[in-house]
């Protein structure tokens, strides 16, 4: 063999040896330990780094696993077959999650609803509502300038004609529209419910009249049809969604159309 | 006096990233907020200074006298580099876990970044002596810190504007790279 | 006491034009008592008043209706004689409802007043300050922070100069400079009771240079004054009233970020609440009106109205013969820093310094456009503040980058939107930024 060919591959090959102890020793002494289950969580979950889960991220939530013993059933995206492979590896019983949707409780859109002044501002419902309340003639209803829309990370909002609308399909029930609504007129219900009282106003029939065509007013013809599952707080119809409600008479008995099947 | 014009001549006139364009990856990569981009420039500085220091001393002392400089150059400055970034990895690790857990995948990717390689090549390829191929690594390394950190203060301006759809996150970013090389170009002539 | 003019001069501001020829000319008069009052509970900055009246009391003119509720609070008391038919939420000018106590006026004399210091100079300064604190009185230019609070400053504050605040720098409005040119003397013995309090040595009353008129009345009123007093002219300009660029345009003392007038030794003062001292301590009335400037030029009659707290809007263009065809934007306040309202309902209350009624000739529907980085609004920002970055930093939802270029410093006087030549509406993206970083506090604290 050639004497260069020969020197090349033992000088190199040197090199690589002494470079490769110095590396083993600097690993041995400044190593830091690392949980090796917490990678293996974080490869579960979904990656979408939507935050529903109220940690930075899914590397995150899975070091609050491990580290700091957090739930299971938190990531709304992962859902049920996400918490359960994530109990399998770690050996826990698997926590059951219902799946949720966002709602905007309100149906007053613009052919619907009034507006008492124009808005020249912020496209913004929060920029809106601090400008005097708001230009939407009901002080409780969906102002429409999509700000859930904006900040909702699966895309399941649309506003339409001054409304907001969640679309149940794309919702991972995260909660961030209902943290960004200035008028807390979105909750979150079980996906399984169908029946909604659109509406969040609690003025008197008379004044919801005068703002809006579809609003609650308070007539209580539901709640005898609902068998307890719809209450009356003031003079607005609220859903007991712990309590199934089944009967689509309350849908159309409602003299405004605001309790809507969805 | 000569030293003077060997560190302008890195930083501005031929700056290794808008004028060689070299190290372009980290360039893009870690350009997203100035404290990660802080902490990348220190780590290029250190490990450029560093890799000039040593291969210098490897093509000297060990590839020159055996004559295999020719064709073992390369081979044994990857080499090198790569035990040498590996090094910086598991001490940054161990000693500032933030800025080893923010800087992530492109710590390891210096090892593979041409301006690395390109200082060390370069060095041999003018000649310098030691001290020279020392400083002009250096200075090297600065010419990238401050194109980086220049251009993270744009990304950062840019986060918080408005662009057309079709221009929306890399593809401004790049436009910018190029405006920013085109504005550095104006340093030409400088240094005779 | 001789006329000095202004020292120093703020960074930034603007000119706008003024158009105060439309009230200024209109001597002050007294509007008809309304039917119908809505005292709001919360006319000053702080916790709302908690009421003592329940629908289908008499109650007197001057009566306290509501106690304080808090340190930082004040009482509210009836502007007129009547019965209280209700107490319910109305809509204040912010667009926030309040609770109000809804009296039905009767149209009675009798005053329920406090007792009076005909002698105040001999009066202690805690009976001084218990009187103004007792009479509700809160800072009129705006803010309507409780004076009596203002007036005590902690001991390691000492204030050595007290300003009067008759620089009235807002456009359209003249109940100040109305109140300057009519009631001159009653502001001057506000001004030396408020002096006596805080035990200041200088005094300087700073009015701007477009009201000659009121500078004369006000150099002869305070003819004789002993101590170091003086009237400050200061150069016309926006927001010469403000009250940190008027320390430093009189005193050249600056107030330092995030900091209080107190941090630098002054007070500032309004000249309306000097007058509101005057009669509270001398005459032993409680705060319960003001005079009101309504102007634009969709009133028929523009006038400088006294008007008792809770009148709603509508009486106050009735009293001033109505409009003069559609008032596009109904103003409450002046139109840099006021707020637009959508229903002439609104009553008014102890900070209400005007009623501006525009057609749609003088305002715009705007649409705005990306930031030009022209740099206009760092030229005019008083403040000296980067409001196109702040503004960029707010719309993309980095409220924490924005609060770290003081953001919170931010005086929201309207400078910056009223040259951006983009349009865009630089005073709603600080006011939106600072509501979070104050929700992000509120939250963090509990």
């Amino acid at each position: 063999m050639d004497p260069i060919i020969l020197q090349s591959t033992l000088w190199i090959g040197g090199i690589g040896l002494v470079s490769a102890v110095a590396l083993a020793i600097a690993d041995k002494y400044l190593s830091v330990p690392e949980d090796p289950r917490i990678e293996r969580v974080s490869s579960l979950l979904p990656g979408a780094n939507c935050g529903g889960c109220g940690f930075a991220g899914c590397a995150d939530y899975a070091r609050a696993i491990i580290a700091k013993g957090a739930d299971l059933n938190l990531c709304a995206p992962g859902g049920a077959v996400c918490s359960n492979a994530i109990a399998s590896l770690l050996g826990r019983a698997a926590v059951a999650l219902e799946k949720r949707t966002a709602l905007v409780l309100c149906c007053g859109d613009d052919d619907e609803a009034t507006r008492r002044a124009a808005y020249n501002g912020i496209n913004d419902c929060a920029a809106a509502q601090a400008t005097a309340g708001g230009d939407k003639g009901c002080s409780y209803g969906c102002l429409g300038y999509g700000s859930c829309a904006r900040v909702c990370p699966a895309n399941a909002i649309t506003v339409r004609s001054g409304l907001a609308k969640v679309d149940k399909k794309r919702c991972i029930a995260c909660g961030k529209c209902v943290t960004v609504c200035p008028r807390k007129i979105i909750r979150l219900a079980p996906a399984a419910a169908t029946i909604h009282v659109l509406c969040s106003s609690k003025d008197k029939g008379p004044a919801v009249k005068k703002v809006c065509g579809t609003g609650c007013i308070g007539c209580r013809l539901c709640t005898k049809l609902a068998d307890g599952a719809i209450t009356m707080d003031g003079f607005l119809a609220v859903i007991d969604y712990s309590t199934p409600l089944t009967n689509e008479e309350t849908v159309a008995v409602c003299p405004t159309h605001c309790i809507r099947k969805a | 006096m000569e030293y003077l014009l060997l560190i302008i001549s890195a930083i501005f006139v031929n700056n290794f990233v808008l004028t060689r364009f070299l190290g372009i990856c980290p360039f893009l990569g870690v350009s997203k907020k100035i404290s990660t981009a802080l902490g990348m420039s220190g780590a290029v500085i250190f490990v450029i200074a560093i890799a000039s220091a040593v291969t210098w001393c490897l093509q000297k002392f060990l590839l020159e006298p055996l004559g295999l400089e020719k064709f073992l150059q390369t081979l044994s400055f990857i080499l090198v580099i790569a035990a040498l970034v590996q090094l910086i990895d598991i001490v940054m690790k161990r000693f500032a876990p933030p800025l080893h857990a923010a800087l992530g995948i492109f710590l390891p990717l210096i090892t593979t970044n041409c301006a690395v390689l390109g200082v060390a090549v370069l060095n041999m390829k003018e000649g310098y002596g030691f001290i020279k191929s020392v400083i002009f690594g250096t200075s090297a390394a600065v010419g990238f810190a401050f194109a980086l950190l220049i251009f993270t203060g744009l990304r950062e301006k840019i986060e918080r504007a408005d662009p057309p759809r079709c221009f929306r996150g890399v593809a401004i970013s790049l436009v910018t790279a190029g405006l920013l090389s085109l504005a550095f170009m104006g340093f030409n002539g400088l240094v005779k | 006491m001789q006329a000095i003019p202004s020292p120093f001069t703020f960074h930034g501001g603007i000119h706008p034009f003024y158009n105060k020829e439309l009230a200024s000319g209109s001597p002050i008069r007294e509007l008809p008592l309304p039917v119908r009052l809505a005292v709001p509970l919360s006319q000053h900055l702080g916790a709302p008043a908690k009421p003592l009246v329940k629908p289908g009391d008499s109650v007197k003119a001057g009566q306290l209706i509501a106690e304080q509720n808090g340190f930082i609070s004040a009482p509210v008391h009836a502007p007129a004689g009547g019965k209280v038919a209700a107490i319910e939420e109305t809509l204040t000018p912010s667009g926030r409802p309040c609770a109000s106590v809804v009296i039905d006026t009767d149209g009675s004399q009798e005053w329920s007043l406090l007792p009076s210091f005909p002698n105040w100079q001999a009066a202690g300064k805690k009976d001084l300050l218990a009187q103004i604190g007792s009479a509700g009185v809160v800072g009129m230019g705006g803010a309507g922070f409780p004076t009596r609070i203002k007036l005590s400053p902690p001991v390691d504050k000492p204030i050595d100069t007290l300003i009067l605040n008759g620089a009235e720098c807002e456009p359209y409005l003249t109940a100040d400079h109305r109140l300057m040119l009519e009631q001159a003397r009653e502001i001057r013995i506000g001004a030396e009771i408020i002096r006596q309090i805080l035990g200041a040595r200088t005094l300087r009353i700073a009015i701007e240079d477009n009201k000659p008129d009121a500078i004369a009345a006000v150099e002869k009123a305070f003819q004789g004054i002993d101590g170091d007093v003086a009237l400050t002219v200061l150069r016309t300009s926006y927001p010469q009233g403000s009250e940190k660029q008027q320390i430093y345009s009189v005193t050249g003392r600056e107030v330092p970020s995030a900091g209080l007038p107190m941090d630098v030794g002054c007070v500032v003062e309004n000249v309306s609440t000097a007058y509101a001292v005057c009669d509270a301590v001398l005459n032993g009335r409680p705060l319960v009106s003001r005079v009101v400037s309504v102007t634009g030029d969709a009133i028929r009659q523009p006038a400088n109205l006294r008007v008792p707290c809770g009148s709603p809007y509508s009486d106050l263009v009735a009293a001033c013969s109505g409009l003069k065809g559609k008032a596009a934007k109904v103003i409450s306040g002046g139109p840099m820093m006021g707020f637009a309202v959508s229903t002439l309902s609104v009553p008014t209350g102890k900070t209400t310094s005007g009623l501006l009624l525009l057609s749609s000739a003088k305002i715009s529907c705007y649409t705005s456009q990306a930031c030009i980085s022209c740099g206009r609004c760092v030229d005019a920002c008083p403040m000296r503040l980067i409001p196109s970055e702040l503004s960029q930093f707010i719309e993309s939802g980095d409220v924490g980058g924005a609060e770290q270029l003081a953001l919170m410093d931010c005086i929201e006087c309207g400078s910056c939107a009223f040259v951006c030549p983009a349009h865009r509406p630089l005073v709603h993206h600080m006011r939106r930024g600072k509501a979070i970083v104050m929700a992000q506090l509120s939250a963090a604290k509990k």
